[in-house]
């Protein structure tokens, strides 16, 4: 039997091929360069490489890739730029971060090019089996990366947290897709679909059904759906800053990216009404509970892991009509929920004190006296993600609501403007903190902590407030951005 | 009757025995108050399991399975378990408090499992598997699963790299 | 020799240990027992996957079980260096006692 030569079509790959690369490079340097801040600047770089090459792969007709194993359609290089964005701002964040910390390493920066190349295999991948590589890759690279900062008994639990989270929730997909490929017997995405449309037989029904719920459920812990979030919080606060705001878009962006395209190409056609009425539940119990705990928050870490709880119910929303529109205006919310969270993190992380665990809201007391720049980016960070206009975050759950309103699923569009009220409390609290309460008296003798805003950092909070009002002001770009998204 | 050989069931026999081995130890491990112990039904598990996939026309994931999970993952685990012998833990309780809170989760599971398994009525061509399983592997893994499998070098490079990392020399702790 | 066991009694069985597995994570508190419990679902997972190779007389099944043993591997590998990791911190393998992180 000669072996025959699979069709590669490498050039569908160029994105994760340039991070993955760009990681060894930036291991291999590791070695000889000093200053470790210079492999910060290499792997953005890379990123530029990935993202460039995204682009132009735009303008080409979409082809599979690797038999059938992945594709460089719209939608998964919409969705690299998205986890481009992520990595690239939290790669600002971390130069300025880990360096206050002396946490400064070239291992830093190539787990987070790793994890944003299992991102963009999530997002390419057509088969189940690619999914789960791409799940492992970015998961386990974020394990570690969330117990970085080994000074701190906090970011190891945080780590190990999130590793036995993650490892639970891959045995349930796994099951779910062993459930899967029995029914169907593939584990391509679209040779699913194609049995269900062929009427495949009524027999092995219940089989793929129960494997959707367990798929559903593993990929429900991935994006930290209620009631699947148990440690998420724990996790946010106790990882590195700059990690909390990678993982709290990147490994929700990712989780969405897979959920969305197996929903859409295998069951699109079978169990539609099953996997609506589920998603449905799931969104208005994690849009409901995200926020009911957030408001309870003394903690900024906690809170903004509470709110991004949240925001992954108001994503579902998108989800649940599957409709490209819906698909659409998910995209949408997560490239501009990427640059207001990171944001909001790249706020938490100047001002976060170099020894206390906790970055309690408190200490925003006063904030606007002595840094009015600062505390007015906060301030439009948090209306943003409150969804009030004119910021991005308004167009982004404006198109996700409508998405469920044109599916006649008015209803679900209600427990989200329910919900974004509610979420104004806890929002705005940290607002108030800033500017209407009077910073804590020192003690005698003790210095106040002076707030050094320089470096890299600047550039991400700059990036952030520009796109985030530029976006309020003037969504068309990233609408039509979003609307080259489509399933190839 | 004079007696045949031929009429024991072998293949029922091992499937019992292994069955006993693979329940067995999975009640072991999660139910043995000493960690060493359940590490050792661990392997008693997983030997179980290997011998399924032997009946299963699955030989060389047999093999494979014996190496990876008892040859080097049960060991990892019995290595770290002796790192740390101080931490066994004998005597506390090593249960959560809520433990009671979880039962019914797993027996909803269990049930649907359970449930699904069975409204299906498997129909069984009784076709031994055609070619060497092996050779099908190989031309599999480079063929239309070059990716998957090439992906996985990458996964070993993050596994490799943050294992490392993670226990490397000992920094001081900021803080208690 | 599918005529001898059926196949149903295979899928029973992983169910089972699946179940048992994932019992043993919501109930035991030893980080290293949470962690052979969740080996024992993929275990559990596999056994699926190969049941349903040889039914339906698939590679894939195969393949992805190979996939499941490497990443398995991986998964151990890292969560042991975790351990180690916390343990340096803290004298205790209970994840009950890992609480820094409160609100």
């Amino acid at each position: 039997m000669p072996i025959e030569i699979p069709t590669l079509n490498i050039a569908a790959l160029t994105p994760f091929l340039a991070v993955t690369v760009t990681a060894f490079v930036v291991m291999f340097f590791e070695l000889f360069v000093n200053d470790k801040r210079i492999l910060g600047y290499l792997s953005l770089l890379g990123l530029a490489v990935a993202a460039i090459s995204s682009v132009m792969l735009l303008g080409v007709s979409p082809a599979p890739a690797f038999q059938e194993m992945a594709i460089s359609d719209g939608y998964a290089l919409v969705l690299n730029l998205i986890f481009i964005v992520t990595a690239a701002l939290s790669i600002l964040i971390s130069l300025s971060y880990l360096g206050d910390r002396a946490l400064q390493r070239g291992e830093y920066y190539a787990l987070l090019l790793f994890s944003t190349g299992g991102m963009m295999l999530m997002g390419a991948a057509t088969d189940l089996i690619v999914v789960f590589m791409g799940l492992e890759i970015m998961s386990i690279a974020l394990y570690v990366l969330a117990a970085f900062n080994r000074r701190k008994m906090g970011s190891g639990e945080a780590g190990m947290k999130y590793f036995i989270l993650g490892a639970f929730a891959s045995a349930f997909f796994l099951y779910g897709v062993a459930l899967v490929y029995g029914a169907t017997g593939s584990t391509n995405l679209s040779a699913i679909g194609n049995w269900f449309t062929s009427g495949g037989g009524d027999l092995t029904d219940p089989i793929a059904l129960v494997g959707l719920s367990l798929l559903l459920v593993g990929f429900a812990f991935k994006i930290a759906a209620v009631p699947f979030q148990w440690w998420t919080p724990d996790v946010y606060q106790g990882a590195p800053t700059s990690v909390t705001a990678f993982m709290s878009v990147g490994a929700k962006a990712a989780g969405f990216a897979a959920l969305v395209r197996l929903l859409m190409v295998s069951f699109g056609q079978a169990f539609t009404l099953d996997w609506q009425i589920a998603v449905a539940a799931l969104a208005v119990v994690t849009m409901t509970g995200g926020n009911i705990a957030a408001l309870a928050q003394k903690d900024i870490k906690r809170m903004l892991a509470f709110s991004s709880i949240a925001h992954a119910g108001y994503i579902l929303v998108g989800v649940v009509p599957g409709t490209i529109d819906g698909v659409q205006a998910v995209l949408f919310y997560l490239m501009g929920y990427a640059f207001m969270n990171i944001g909001a993190f790249a706020v938490v992380a100047v001002l976060e004190h170099r020894v206390a665990i906790s970055s309690a809201i408190e200490e925003y007391a006063g904030l606007a006296a002595r840094k009015p720049l600062l505390a007015a980016a906060m301030l439009l960070f948090m209306v943003s993600l409150t969804g009030l206009p004119p910021f991005v975050g308004f167009w982004g759950k404006l198109y996700v609501f409508r998405a469920a309103v044109e599916a006649n699923m008015s209803w679900l569009a209600v427990v989200g403007v329910i919900n974004s009220a509610i979420s104004a409390f806890y929002y705005l609290g940290v607002v108030v903190q800033m500017y209407m309460r009077p910073a804590a008296a020192t003690e005698d003798g003790e210095e106040v902590v002076p707030i050094s805003l320089s470096g890299p950092v600047t550039i991400t909070l700059a990036v952030a407030v520009i796109i985030t009002v530029i976006l309020g002001i003037w969504p068309t770009p990233l609408v039509n951005l979003t609307s080259l998204a489509v399933f190839g | 009757m004079p007696f045949d050989p031929s009429q024991i069931p072998i293949v029922q026999i091992v499937f019992f025995v292994m069955t006993a081995c693979a329940i067995g130890g999975a009640i072991g491990v999660v139910s043995s108050p000493n960690l060493f112990h359940s590490a050792l039904y661990l392997v008693l598990s997983l030997f179980g399991v290997a011998g399924y996939y032997v009946l299963l026309s699955a030989g060389f994931l047999a093999v494979v399975q014996l190496m990876v999970y008892v040859g080097a993952i049960a060991i990892l685990i019995l290595f770290a378990i002796m790192f740390a012998r101080r931490l066994m833990g004998q005597g506390e309780n090593q249960n959560n408090q809520q433990w009671w809170l979880s039962l019914p989760i797993v027996m909803i599971l269990f049930a649907v499992l359970v449930g699904v398994v069975n409204t299906v009525s498997w129909p069984v061509s009784g076709a031994e598997p055609t070619g060497d399983t092996v050779m099908e592997l190989g031309h599999a893994f480079l063929g239309s699963y070059l990716i998957p499998f090439e992906v996985v070098s990458i996964l070993l490079s993050v596994a490799l790299i943050g294992g490392i990392f993670l226990a490397r020399e000992k920094v001081e702790a900021e803080e208690a | 020799m599918l005529e001898q066991v059926p196949v149903s009694h295979y899928l029973l069985l992983s169910a089972i240990l699946f179940s048992i597995g994932a019992g043993g994570v919501l109930i035991r508190r030893n980080v290293i027992i949470v962690l052979m419990c969740i080996e024992m679902m993929m275990n559990a997972v596999n056994l699926t996957f190969i049941t349903f190779s040889r039914y339906l007389d698939s590679a894939t099944g195969q393949i992805f079980v190979f996939m499941i043993m490497a990443v398995a591997a991986v998964e151990v590998a890292v969560g042991l260096a975790l351990l180690v990791e916390l343990n340096r911190h803290k004298q205790s393998v209970n994840i009950d006692d890992f609480n820094a992180l409160k609100g």
